[in-house]
């Protein structure tokens, strides 16, 4: 079995599969050939070059739950703000072992409500999983061992007003809970208007004599600026929108606005020192409920978030202050699946936030990491690499290559032509700019590829949760009626059953080995076996606690048994690491 | 409730233990009796406050909140007094009683706080952690300070496995001193009864192991680590939060009490500060200003203004109560009083209200404080204190035992009977009340209050009118904090003009937002109008009241 999954993983590694969009029609069976990598005929079609909302995507969960009874449950993880049903899809072999004593990985997108394609990636993951499960050897092993936890957007009420009201690609990013963001009293009160009644919030432009932009020569539709002595022949006025309550401020009070992943309770501070914070820790509804969810499954041992953009695969510290909590152990993990995620995403590279991104207090990761000692990458979707295959050039240029790659590929269907619009304050102007569905989403025909590639990441970091062994059982006669039992435990996998940060402060209770036999005299939780060095435990001797089993390492203990024939059934019991048993 | 502790005495009597008088002290109250008196507070004087719960504990019991001042008490500036913080601190909770209960009857002779309750808002908490005071008035009483959520707090996976037991059977958790020659205590020479750390560097021996009453359930070689309960109210905020410390919980504001609390505030705009009745006293002694806490991203220290309106408070504090030999205790993570500065942005004070006098040793003593260095020791002074103060049962003395985890060593059980010194007579609290009210009169007095002065028109040509106002901050205390202008969740002030149809804002802004207005200090505001006719000018301030003045336009 191991050499199976070692060979499948060079093999995905090595390979560059050649997905593209496949769509699977309603086509009787001999009429199609089947692409490797992908499910031969799913039961659940779904088409992965498009995006959902919120009831869409419940409606994915609830056919994928009807379809595969046996691989797929769905469980409330709670309700949203605006009284949305957030759904999990628990998925694991049901049939094989109790699917809370596995150990678990938990995947989630769009805290940023704005940044969609997460749900997309979190949902095709589980399609992937309950529809290759019967086909691919890998997979149905994997979920015979793990369990996963998806829950596909942890922002839904955001999620629909980004897809059902006007927003630009960067809107609303927020959850919905309204906030006074001048400071006058007033909640929301002077948000973005879709002027133009298109559906998206884009760019108003005014021909002035006094501007300081002019048409790029080499794009109709892009601004650039005037060379310094070039004469302008264009304003910029900001996004499309006038000024609501009549402050002489456009736009400045918006839905929302906090930041939901600035709200998890590891080193969270205030809104004045991050910006974006809301009240305490878990003061938004969507967050506690998933943070409730993740204590009630405790067997959760990675964890991945999905945001775009710019194709980064991010581990912690969002801030320096929180660097000891990354220790140099932990670290080899981290560096071990980031590299093998630079790998099979291109486009993708493996940084950490606060030294290569932006420092903020109070992100996700590191509540998963700090607070519950799991092992979690959020990943920005959506490189430019993607565009023309190959890294961005530098400054104007890449800007440019964002009109090129909408003229190129998708025929100009990212743009709102500019079009003459009469402003209450500005007069005649022209509303026009790039989509809320370009530059940050993805183009539907890059959708699918990317959600694999992501996919196959989150797979190999599930792969790489531990798997408990429980190797030998030698015995020894001492006499007396003594018999003593020595006992191998290994985790044959890269993540140990407790990160170093985790056996620091204790986060999660120690594993438990266990002989099961009603007359064990002492228990030794053995450091050298060879030369008995070990530490006795007093209490509870037949069920020894274990602070660790670490990573492709083993942990061996010793029990000293009244009985000439021991009963040598062994259970470890690892909340990460799950729990399996063996008699010898 | 006379019931059950009838029930108590009965079952005490049964099994033939003498209480040493501890039926006098259960006095203070338990939740059902808390409730009944809150009722009959709110029954009595339904016109000055309101008795409403914030929310529910883990076992159902309310945490209650009396507002004083009712009628439009969420528009006017606010004080809020939170106690039982720490649910040891029994004396908080009664103190919170007897203030409002003094209040709300001066209330109805006195114009003075008539005229209090008319103008602002109080809010009183009187038992933040109701959970964990019960333990004072449950069969078996020991100083819990965890609420009813479940915790491991050893961490060990397991919950509750090693609790305090009743050695003696005498419904109270007290200590057990066990006779070893690696014990680091030693009798005091003032009060055998005392257990003192030995000083080895002075040469004293110990000889006794000193742990609380009962037993190693768990064998790890620690005593009672993990009874019953709980999470800490006063550890579990957002501020310099614990992390994986005993009662801290598993995150900030994870409790139902906590956030509970939180959320009241975080909608009561209207509260210009917070007095926390709890261990920490920066009101007898103010925190200081440092500016290498106030440099950093994270701010950790009050900033320059605010530390000079705690100082100010505080020599009102020490002016109005007389209140001497204050024990001093830092700010501690987690805590109220800092998340109420820190993140909630509102000035926040502290003090326990009562604590145990200094009773110096007799004067025709002939004990020195050289000879006897644990003179100062704190269980020696309070029951010097108790005695001159003929508080009883506040001492078990020690009596042998037999103990599974000591076998062939002399075990005895003693000491100070639990909660001892956080409840004095309730008689002495008097005093403390009305010393804490003429605090409160007086710091009412100071609170901001703005008002419109000086409002000027001018014709300027064209049918055009300039209106000039200056904002008067006629209180003495700042309109609010200084860390409050750099939170979203405290409201700045506002002045705007209230236009009628015909009447048109030609120049400057549709409203004025002001940072702070110190005591004394104003702002001069000025617009250019168009049109005739009355035009209001508003200028207000959740924290410090509204005014509005006419002028009209001709």
């Amino acid at each position: 079995m191991k050499n199976t999954l070692k060979k499948f993983c060079t093999a995905a590694a090595a390979f560059s599969l050649f997905l593209g969009s496949s769509v699977v029609l309603a086509q009787t069976a001999n009429q199609v050939f089947r692409a490797a990598g992908t499910p031969q005929s799913p039961k659940v079609t779904v088409s992965w070059n498009r995006y959902y909302d919120h009831a869409g995507i419940n409606e994915i969960c609830r056919k994928l739950a009807e379809a595969h009874p046996d691989l797929v449950k769905l469980e409330t993880v709670g309700e949203s703000f605006g009284g949305r049903r957030m759904i999990a899809l628990v998925i694991t072999d049901y049939k094989t072992g109790d699917p809370n004593k596995k150990p678990g990985m938990y995947i989630d997108g769009n805290i940023h409500s704005n940044e969609i394609q997460g749900a997309e990636f979190a949902l095709y993951t589980a399609w992937y999983l309950a529809e290759s499960f019967q086909d691919n050897k890998f997979i149905k092993e994997l979920l015979q061992q793990k369990t996963f936890y998806i829950v596909p957007t942890i922002n839904p009420d955001a999620r629909d007003h980004f897809m059902h009201s006007a927003n630009t690609a960067h809107s609303p990013r927020s959850g919905m809970i309204p906030l006074d963001d001048d400071g006058d009293g007033l909640v929301d009160e002077d948000q973005p208007d879709d002027l133009n009644n298109d559906g998206h919030i884009t760019f108003m432009r005014r021909k002035s004599a006094n501007g300081r932009y002019i048409i790029d020569p080499h794009n109709p539709f892009r601004l650039i600026p005037a060379k310094p002595d070039q004469a302008g022949e264009y304003e910029i006025l900001g996004y499309e929108g006038i000024d609501n309550d009549g402050d002489g401020k456009i736009n400045e009070d918006p839905p929302g606005y906090y930041d939901p992943n600035r709200d998890w309770a590891w080193n969270w501070q205030p809104d004045y020192v991050q910006r974006g914070a809301y009240k305490y820790p878990f003061s938004i509804p969507e967050n506690r409920n998933v943070k409730d969810f993740v204590l009630r499954h405790p067997n959760i041992a990675g964890a991945q978030s999905y945001h775009n953009y710019g194709g980064m695969v991010l581990r912690g510290p969002g801030a320096e202050e929180d660097t000891n909590t990354y220790t140099r152990e932990d670290n080899q993990v981290y560096d071990q699946l980031g590299n093998y995620a630079e790998t099979i995403i291109p486009g993708y590279d493996y940084m950490v936030v606060y030294k290569d991104l932006y420092s903020a207090f109070g992100g996700e990761l590191d509540w998963f990491h700090g607070a519950r000692g799991v092992f979690t990458f959020s990943n920005e979707l959506m490189s430019p690499y993607l565009q023309f295959h190959r890294r961005q050039a530098p400054g104007q240029d890449r800007d440019l290559e964002f009109y090129e790659f909408d003229k190129m590929l998708l025929f100009s269907d990212a743009f709102v032509e500019w079009a003459p619009f009469d402003h209450p304050a500005y007069g005649p102007i022209e509303i026009g700019g790039f989509k809320k569905n370009y530059s940050r989403a993805h183009p539907g025909f890059l959708l699918e590829e990317d959600a694999h590639r992501n996919m196959a990441f989150t797979v190999y970091h599930a792969y790489q949760t531990p798997n408990l062994v429980i190797q030998d059982a030698t015995t020894r006669k001492l006499g007396n009626g003594l018999t003593e039992v020595t006992v191998t435990v290994a985790n044959t996998r890269l993540i140990p059953t407790h990160s170093s940060h985790d056996i620091k402060y204790k986060i999660e209770r120690p594993d438990y080995i266990t002989l099961k036999d009603k007359d064990v005299v002492a228990g030794i939780v053995l450091e050298n076996s060879d030369l008995n060095l070990g530490k006795e435990q007093k209490y509870t001797p037949h069920r020894l606690e274990v602070p660790n089993i670490p990573g492709m390492g083993f942990v061996k203990v010793r029990w000293i048994v009244k009985s000439a024939n021991p009963n040598l059934e062994v259970e470890v019991d690892s909340r990460k690491g799950g729990v399996v048993t063996r008699r010898f | 409730m006379r019931k059950s502790t009838k029930a108590i005495l009965l079952g005490a009597m049964l099994s033939g233990l003498s209480f040493n008088g501890w039926a006098q002290h259960r006095d203070y109250p338990s939740y059902s009796q808390l409730t009944a008196r809150l009722m009959k507070i709110g029954s009595r004087y339904p016109n000055l406050c309101s008795v409403n719960t914030i929310g529910k504990t883990a076992t159902g019991k309310e945490v209650w909140l009396l507002t004083l001042g009712r009628d439009n008490a969420e528009n006017k500036p606010a004080l809020v007094i939170a106690a039982g913080v720490e649910a040891t601190q029994l004396a908080t909770v009664e103190l919170s009683l007897q203030m409002t209960e003094q209040l709300l009857q001066a209330a109805m002779v006195q114009d003075s706080v008539r005229q209090l309750l008319q103008t602002k808002t109080i809010y009183i908490f009187p038992n933040l952690n109701p959970d964990a005071t019960e333990q004072y008035s449950e069969k078996l009483r020991w100083e819990r300070s965890g609420n009813a959520q479940p915790m491991d707090d050893d961490r060990d996976g397991r919950i509750f496995e090693d609790p305090f037991e009743d050695l003696n059977r005498d419904g109270l958790i007290t200590m057990m001193r066990v006779k070893d020659p690696t014990g680091p205590y030693r009798p005091s020479k003032l009060d055998p009864r005392v257990m003192v750390k030995a000083d080895a560097a002075k040469g004293e021996k110990g000889g006794y192991l000193l742990l609380t009453e009962g037993i190693d359930n768990d064998k790890d070689g620690k005593w009672n680590e993990d009874p019953e309960g709980g999470v800490v109210f006063n550890k579990n905020f957002s501020f310099d939060f614990p992390y994986f410390q005993v009662g801290a919980g598993e995150h900030p504001m994870s409790e139902r009490e906590t956030k509970a609390f939180a959320d009241f505030l975080f909608d009561a705009k209207n509260v210009y500060a917070v007095f926390v009745l709890g261990p920490t006293n920066n009101l007898s002694e103010p925190l200081k200003f440092d500016r290498s806490n106030v440099s950093k991203r994270i701010i950790t220290g009050l900033l320059e203004k605010d530390a000079a309106v705690n100082s100010q408070v505080s020599k009102l504090y020490n002016a109005t109560t007389q209140l001497k030999d204050a024990p001093k205790t830092q700010p501690t993570g987690g805590d109220v009083l800092q998340w109420a500065y820190f993140h909630y942005g509102r000035y926040s004070y502290s003090t326990p209200g009562w604590w145990i006098p200094k009773q110096p040793l007799p004067k025709d003593s002939t004990y020195t404080s050289q000879t006897y260095p644990e003179e100062d020791h704190e269980d020696l002074n309070f029951l010097r204190w108790a005695k001159a103060n003929n508080v009883v049962g506040t001492f078990v003395n020690w009596t042998p035992i037999q103990h599974p985890d000591f076998p062939g060593q002399t075990v005895e059980v003693g000491g100070l009977a639990p909660y001892v010194k956080q409840t004095p007579p309730k008689h002495l609290l008097e005093p403390v009340t009305r010393q804490h009210l003429k605090f409160f009169m007086a710091y009412a007095e100071l609170m901001p209050r703005l008002e419109i002065v000086n409002i000027k028109t001018e014709k300027v040509t064209g049918g055009l009118t300039r209106i000039t106002a200056e904002v008067l901050n006629n209180g003495s205390l700042p309109t609010h904090s200084e860390i409050g202008d750099r939170t979203r969740w405290v409201q700045k002030v506002k002045v705007n003009l209230r236009l009628e149809k015909d009447q048109t804002l030609v120049s400057g802004p549709k409203m004025h937002l002001h940072n702070a207005i110190a005591g004394g200090d104003k702002v001069t505001v000025s617009w250019l109008v168009k049109g005739k006719g009355y035009v209001g000018v508003v200028a207000s301030s959740p924290t410090a009241g509204t005014q509005t003045k006419e002028v009209v336009l001709r």
